[in-house]
């Protein structure tokens, strides 16, 4: 491993909703860390948290949530008083593209001035100079500098996923955290917008978060990943072992789901559905849908713990000893 | 008062999760509209009984000018020494006629054109669509003034006057809603299949567009009503009827005012706000709830909560 | 299509809307039964006296020529003579325009700002008191009669504390000497207070509504988000993003009630006694007195269509989409 310095690093992280009827454990307990340069994918189904998560490291969530956990930018934990010490991390730090980010943009205002805006609000350019690093910015992204005085209904829907991306990076950001940010584009695009963000990362020494549900994103992007299901991590490791040496059945059936281009491989969809997540859940949250479950699985849930080298899984089958329990 | 917009969303009774991210205003929206719909009942029933309930005569004196009101004459008496009670009651009467019927009229021009011109399309649409644009910016006022001394004042005329204004909201709701319909594949497959358009409009337009006609054609009731003070004031009703409209011309020439009459003044023009006010909320509720609005807003004056840690973290 | 093709097609689309006007007023008064003639108060005249009017008034030519003829006094400037005094109807109409100009630009500017702030504040503080109070007044006025709101005001609040409620100059200026400007025009806007008030609130809570929903939809939508993340506080965004876009359905709709704001503003000029262009109207109209009516609304149609014409050229400079 190294002595470097996770740029972030989230412990023990929880989200709740007030809602109608109750409260929804939307996000059960998810730690991770995260180095400079890194780029790490969050996978899952729909509704797995995996957006709540995000939102959460940046405060971006609406009144009806209470959140609890650590949440280290560079050491300092921004979740410590709530939106007070989240605040000055916003965009300085910790940016983001948002799903759909498409209408991330105002309509009545140029584009280049929506770049400008975080730039002149935190107080890293002003002025014209401001202007000539939005322009530059629009550069390095792979559009038109000339085009920063445009409104974004000139945009195709790609520009705007890059411009969008260029305004992320505006006040030079530590950690960038794309959520979904190739849904809704056509594959040519989608490719040359992964593509963007390799170089990015690795140009800049960005550290990288990848929310996405298409396994292929990720597996063409990151190096690691973690899965996520029920509000809760239940893998993640390096994205060769996920694919290789599952220890998940969830992330086996998750890749086996994925129809393969090159393979003969059958295509599985996992049947069932995921967990309520507004009654608290007994034993492992996967159980009902697993293809593996045993009778310790309904009683006991399962623990993230190491099963290989940065790999760590939460199932019962990496406890049980080589030979089938009797 | 202009045409029959959305206006209305209740305000949230909770937000709910991103997850879902949508916020449902039902339970005030469904609320609203019972509370609507048994106000309109209640004063349609007085309409319709009006005169068997009007305690007194509308026509003749019984006392002396703006007696006020006393056990006998609940609302006291207006400038002609008329029971005011017994105007009000009878002024239901034209009102809501006014109202319904006038909303009625307006339903029929605007889903009419609004279906043809959403149906059809092209030329037609581009027409009728031409035809509404001007019938728009061509103030109402000047409009009334003038149809009512061309035609007549009469009761049937105020219908129709209110009718021909006040259809081109509808037409314009309709014609997109009929339009979004069209394109849907059961209907495309439909015309694939042949038969006339009557049928295609009956069987399978018609039963998608009708509710939300139904929700828009209460909003111009409400519209209705008010224009129907309008007209009274400006004098262009048939003079042997009494409207609410007319009670509150009423009060202001008899002089209500020097006379410290608040009976005169307040019951009519009350009943007219608490009809509009039941029309509204009913059309708003229905008109929400066919086309729901899903919301989630992303500013908020409150902030998420903090929750003391629990458990062990990973890194303890 | 461009910005100026957008223009151009709004001119157009001005021009005709004009002749269209002209035409219907046209059309609709001389389909009015009776004619000059009849309107004239004139007991006792004789039929040589009305063949003579009939003559001057061209009465006698065919429709069509009678078209030109009107067009061609319409350019003139020439919109006729009233039946009732035999003056002009250009100078009959001219003093109560001026008059009536302050009054519903006053109740505008006032149904505008207290539309925009009350729409605002309840969007922004949505499920609360403040928004369940102001979405409810603003509903309650827009529900009630505008001449009613008028009859109140002055039953309950002008009467007794001795506001002007009538006229547009006290009685008593000038009658011990003569006025200064100032004193003259403290007194106008004296005057004109109350009727623009009342027109301001009758008109202000459809607009409140609207704003509100406006709002709403755009608190909603990503780009406010995206401004949150970037680390702005509530009211910025607001000012700086939210509120142009929620602006522009308002824009729309005072476009479209601009037909509602004449009414109106004829409403509380009766209650008040206020000598514009409104109290105008319902005088000829109680008079019979035709050409005055048809000069009337021929300036009334031309102002709301110029009217329509400025809300289409803010409304492209408010949102670049418009292009499109």
């Amino acid at each position: 491993m190294s002595t470097r310095t996770p740029v972030l690093s989230v412990d023990g992280l929880e989200v709740w909703f007030d809602v109608p009827g109750g409260e929804l454990h939307a996000v059960q307990g998810v730690a991770f860390d995260l180095f400079p340069g890194e780029r790490m994918g969050l996978v899952g189904e729909s509704g797995c948290g995996k957006t709540t998560t995000i939102l959460a490291l940046m405060g971006l969530l609406p009144p009806n949530a209470s959140v609890a956990g650590r949440v280290l930018v560079e050491g300092e934990d921004a979740l410590a008083k709530g939106e007070e010490s989240m605040a000055p991390h916003r965009w300085r730090d910790v940016a983001m593209v948002f799903q759909g980010a498409m209408n991330a943009f105002n309509p009545v205002k140029t584009v280049g001035s929506q770049i400008v805006e975080p730039m002149e609000l935190h107080g890293v350019s002003s002025g014209r100079a401001a202007w000539n690093q939005a322009a530059e910015l629009l550069e390095m992204v792979g559009i038109s500098g000339s085009r920063a005085d445009r409104y974004p209904h000139e945009f195709s829907g790609g520009m705007r996923q890059r411009a969008a991306i260029a305004m992320a990076l505006a006040c030079n950001p530590k950690v960038l955290l794309a959520d979904e940010p190739t849904t809704a584009l056509d594959v040519m695009v989608q490719a040359q917008i992964l593509e963007l963000l390799v170089r990015l990362t690795e140009d800049l020494g960005l550290a990288m978060i990848l929310v996405t549900h298409d396994l292929p994103v990720v597996a063409q992007v990151c190096r690691r990943a973690a899965v996520m299901y029920a509000g809760k991590v239940a893998e993640s490791g390096p994205i060769e072992t996920l694919y290789h040496d599952p220890r998940h059945p969830y992330t086996r059936m998750l890749f086996q789901a994925t129809p393969d281009l090159h393979g003969d491989d059958e295509v599985t969809s996992i049947p069932g559905a995921p967990p309520r997540l507004d009654r608290e859940v007994v034993g492992c949250p996967f159980q009902p849908r697993c293809d593996s479950a045993f009778a310790r699985c309904p009683q006991e849930e399962p623990r993230l713990r190491e099963v290989g080298d940065s790999h760590t899984a939460a199932c019962h089958l990496n406890d049980v000893p080589a030979q089938v329990a009797g | 008062m202009t045409e029959a917009i959305g206006l209305v969303e209740a305000p949230a009774a909770a937000e709910s999760t991103p997850r879902r991210g949508f916020i449902r205003e039902v339970l005030f929206g469904q609320r609203a509209a019972v509370v609507g719909l048994v106000v309109l009942l209640f004063f349609v029933v007085i309409a319709i009984i009006g005169p068997w309930i009007e305690p007194y005569s509308t026509t003749t004196q019984v006392g002396p000018v703006y007696a006020p009101p006393s056990s006998q004459h609940w609302l006291g008496l207006d400038d002609g020494g008329i029971d005011m009670l017994s105007e009000v009651i009878a002024g239901a009467r034209v009102s809501m006629i006014v109202g319904f019927a006038g909303a009625a009229v307006a339903m029929f021009i605007g889903g009419g054109v609004g279906l043809l011109s959403g149906y059809f399309g092209n030329k037609t649409d581009i027409f009728l669509m031409r035809i509404t644009d001007y019938f728009l910016v061509i103030p109402d006022v000047p409009l009334m003034i003038v149809a009512a001394a061309v035609f007549g004042r009469s009761t049937l005329n105020v219908v129709l006057i209110i009718g021909i204004i006040y259809w081109t909201s509808t037409a314009r709701l309709i014609r997109a809603q009929v339009k979004s319909v069209r394109e849907r594949v059961y209907v495309k497959r439909a015309r694939a299949l042949g038969g006339g358009h009557g049928r295609l409009v009956w069987k399978h337009i018609t039963p998608q567009v009708a509710p939300l006609l139904v929700a828009n054609t209460v909003l111009t009731i409400a519209i209705a009503v008010f224009a129907e003070t309008y007209i009274a004031f400006l004098g262009l009703e048939d003079p042997s009827t009494i409207s609410w409209g007319k009670l509150i011309q009423n009060s202001l020439s008899g002089g209500a005012i020097f006379h410290k009459a608040w009976w005169a003044i307040i019951p009519p023009g009350l009943c007219v706000t608490i009809v509009i006010l039941a029309a509204t909320m009913m059309g708003q509720a229905m008109e929400d709830a066919l086309n729901p609005r899903l919301r989630v807003g992303h500013l908020s004056v409150r902030r998420f909560r903090l929750r003391p840690l629990r458990g062990k973290l990973e890194s303890e | 299509m461009s910005g100026a093709d957008y223009l151009i097609k709004r001119t157009v689309f001005a021009i005709v809307t004009v002749f269209v006007a002209i035409t219907l007023n046209f059309v609709l008064f001389r389909a009015l039964p009776g004619n000059a003639v009849t309107g004239l108060r004139c007991g006792h005249c004789t039929k040589q006296f009305r063949e003579s009017i009939v003559k001057q008034y061209g009465l006698d030519k065919p429709k069509l020529q009678q078209y030109f003829v009107y067009i061609e006094r319409l350019v003139h400037g020439d919109l006729g003579t009233s039946t009732f005094d035999n003056r002009p109807v250009w100078e009959d109409i001219r003093g109560p325009l001026v008059n009536t100009l302050p009054m519903i630009v006053a109740g505008t500017v006032i149904s505008i700002l207290l539309g925009v702030m009350t729409g605002v504040i309840a969007a922004w503080r949505r499920g609360t008191v403040a928004d369940t109070s102001n979405t409810w007044s603003a509903l309650a006025f827009y529900a009630m009669p505008t001449q009613w709101i008028g009859i109140l005001v002055v039953f309950y609040i002008a009467i007794p504390l001795g506001l002007p409620a009538s006229g547009i100059e006290s009685n008593t200026l000038g009658i011990l000497s003569t006025p200064s400007t100032w004193a003259v025009f403290s007194d106008r806007v004296s005057h004109l207070f109350l009727p623009a008030l009342v027109l301001g609130i009758g008109l202000y809570g459809e607009y409140a509504l609207i704003v509100r929903s406006s709002m709403l939809e755009t608190l909603g939508e990503d780009y406010v988000l995206t401004a949150r993340a970037k680390g702005m506080r509530n009211w910025s965004i607001v000012w700086k993003h939210a509120l142009r876009n929620a602006m522009l359905p308002l824009v729309t709709l005072i476009a479209l009630s601009l037909g509602s704001i004449v009414a109106g503003a004829i409403v509380v000029e009766d209650v008040f006694s206020y000598p514009g262009i409104g109290l105008a109207t319902i005088d000829a109209l109680n008079r019979r007195d035709y050409p005055v009516l048809q000069g009337i609304f021929l300036i009334l149609t031309l102002s709301v269509i110029i009217a329509n014409f400025i809300a289409d050229l803010v409304y492209f400079k408010l949102d670049p989409r418009v292009t499109e």
